[in-house]
């Protein structure tokens, strides 16, 4: 049976959110990316992941208190659900797999 | 220093345009808080409507009469609701109650039987969508894109995953 593989957008997001951790909200999540993976975010990008992803069963969002400095707007905190976690595995291994045996990706020691 | 309010017009743009935008409008207001830079905001803003209009090109949506789906509808009547009394007797936002039923009242009196052609062609639409839906749902046909549809026993496209 196929596999359900994410995409490295969506992959980069469900590994934010597992690390940030229960304080995962849009802008933590753009910004561990930015600072861990190096790629820039836009946040209106990340809510459209997120939303499918959400739609998919692999994250969940419950929203938080609203606070002055967002314009009275909540945050909305999203959790990686078990699903997401297998897809996370389920997409390293593939890629893993892949990396394997390609001669030009082999480490040099010199 | 004072960090400069948010532009109000991006903001606008935001709401109108990209549904259910609470949490992204907190976001974008808390990180500009960080960075008051109103080409970021506008930038952030504008990606956001080009991946809501991407997100929402592929939602099935039969005939696409209408814009939005009927939650967001459903959500901007209540808003609108909340916003402007009605005055009008209108049921929706943006579709004059009174003049409504002045065109019901006047299709009624002149002709009747304009209702039956109402009717059949309002069923022939909730078929036809009903049958668009179950064609679209996993293990049935899928949809590829807009508006294409592929049985489900047909080969996957190269590529597609």
């Amino acid at each position: 049976m196929a596999r359900d593989l994410l995409t490295d957008f969506e992959l980069m997001i469900l590994l934010a959110i597992l690390r940030v951790g229960d304080e995962a909200y849009g802008v933590q999540i753009a910004r561990e990316i930015e600072a861990t993976g190096g790629r820039r975010v836009l946040l209106g990008a990340a809510y459209t992941a997120l939303d499918r992803l959400e739609r998919n069963g692999l994250v969940t969002s419950t929203l938080g208190a609203p606070s002055a400095v967002r314009g009275g707007r909540a945050k909305r905190y999203f959790r990686v659900t078990a699903r997401g976690v297998r897809a996370v595995r389920n997409t390293q291994r593939a890629l893993v797999a892949l990396w394997r045996g390609v001669p030009q990706l082999k480490e040099r020691r010199s | 220093m004072r960090t400069p309010p948010a532009p109000r017009l991006a903001l606008t743009v935001l709401e109108r345009f990209v549904p259910d935008n609470e949490a992204l409008t907190g976001d974008l207001l808390e990180e500009f808080d960080a960075r008051p830079s109103t080409v970021w905001f506008w930038v952030q803003v504008l990606a956001a409507i080009a991946a809501a209009w991407r997100t929402r090109g592929a939602e099935i949506r039969p005939l696409r009469l209408v814009d939005f789906q009927p939650a967001d509808a459903a959500e901007r009547t209540r808003r609108y609701g909340l916003r402007f009394p009605s005055v009008n007797l209108s049921p929706v936002a943006g579709m004059g109650g009174l003049g409504f039923m002045l065109l019901i009242g006047l299709m009624t009196r002149t002709m009747p039987a304009a209702w039956w052609l109402l009717l059949a062609s309002a069923l022939a639409g909730c078929v036809l969508g009903a049958v668009l839906i179950v064609l679209a749902r996993p293990g049935g046909a899928r949809m590829t894109e807009p508006g294409r549809i592929v049985p489900s026993g047909a080969p996957r496209m190269k590529g597609s995953v």
